[in-house]
């Protein structure tokens, strides 16, 4: 049970207790998680339409993924922040969700399914760098991640709605 | 006055409509509708965002702003669409509250401008030909574009922290 008292300690430092009781902080990190959302998500779902070839078709995968991961990178890096701030306001409500748990698993799967592509269409992304209609392998995860974000957002939503803010 | 009487009952209509009683009735569909709303919300920001971002200098592709913006724009209005169906929605379970919050009336303000703008001048500016509009004033609406939508968005946030007097709008109305 070493989590649960993790969590437990968590909730009692300085830092958890201030992300709780301060009137600012909770409004000001959650419009941050939410305002990167749009960026972190809008892009994703740009790079995932190159994959499916339904959007962006006359780019070249590569230079679509080139531009657009450092942007994807860096607001990826700002939800993980922010999100986890807004976990340490109450760690043992939040983990107690059945949703703050789903969404965690879909993001490792999401980060599998990134994996996947550089394992296999990604490493060959020369050979259809500049077609519009792109390989069943590519369409896959571009569907995968689509419907893993949809998820991912939905399960975060719910975490706020079982769990309103104190 | 007649202009506040009009928008008081049209919320008041919302209110009592069956979308409005049905969406506030029910333990899931707010959070159903929001769901949509915040997915389209990432698209729309993202196509936003990348249009502006080419304009303000960053090359994404080495294309022309016009081909950038074109290529996306079936995604902006798509998810515009579905953000304006489902905030629709949203507002009808609580619209006469939403009539007298604050944040709201910044929200739906910059709304109007920002759409205006969009398909005016920043349509006109991310489609011409690069060589004809000049690099200070494409920064410019691509600033006053993100300006516009932040004001949307930071409203939005608000919403849900401004505690609103709805007695205020009801007494006003007898």
């Amino acid at each position: 049970m070493w989590f649960s008292d993790f969590l437990q300690w968590l909730a009692n430092t300085p830092f958890s207790i201030t992300m709780r009781e301060s009137t600012w902080a909770e409004p000001i990190v959650e419009t941050v998680h939410v305002l990167t959302l749009t960026m972190f998500l809008g892009f994703a779902v740009l790079l995932d339409l190159r994959l499916l070839g339904v959007c962006l078709k006359r780019r070249k995968v590569s230079d679509v993924l080139g531009k657009l991961n450092p942007w994807l990178f860096g607001g990826f890096a700002v939800m993980v922040a922010t999100g986890t701030l807004l976990f340490c306001a109450d760690p043992v409500s939040f983990y107690s969700t059945f949703f703050l748990k789903a969404k965690m698993v879909m993001l490792v799967l999401a980060g599998l399914n990134v994996m996947v592509f550089n394992l296999t269409v990604g490493r060959k992304v020369a050979e259809w760098d500049l077609d519009p209609k792109t390989p069943r392998g590519a369409k896959v995860v571009g569907v995968v991640s689509i419907m893993l974000w949809v998820l991912i957002v939905a399960a975060g939503r719910a975490i706020a709605y079982v769990l309103p803010p104190p | 006055m007649w202009l506040k009487h009009l928008v008081l009952s049209f919320c008041q209509w919302c209110n009592n409509s069956f979308f409005g009683h049905g969406i506030r009735d029910s333990r899931w569909l707010f959070p159903f509708v929001e769901i949509f709303h915040l997915l389209a919300l990432g698209v729309l920001g993202g196509t936003i965002l990348i249009v502006n971002l080419r304009l303000l200098g960053f090359r994404f592709w080495g294309e022309s702003s016009s081909e950038l913006a074109r290529e996306v724009r079936p995604w902006t209005l798509g998810s515009l669409a579905v953000m304006l169906v489902s905030g629709f929605l949203l507002f009808s379970t609580e619209a006469v509250k939403m009539y007298g919050n604050w944040a709201f009336q910044v929200k739906m303000s910059s709304l109007v401008l920002a759409i205006l703008f969009t398909f005016t001048i920043h349509r006109k500016v991310a489609m011409s030909d690069e060589s004809r509009v000049s690099p200070l004033w494409r920064r410019l609406v691509a600033v006053i574009s993100l300006v516009l939508w932040a004001g949307v968005g930071l409203g939005g946030r608000a919403i849900g922290y401004v505690t609103t007097s709805v007695t205020s709008a009801s007494v006003w109305m007898n």
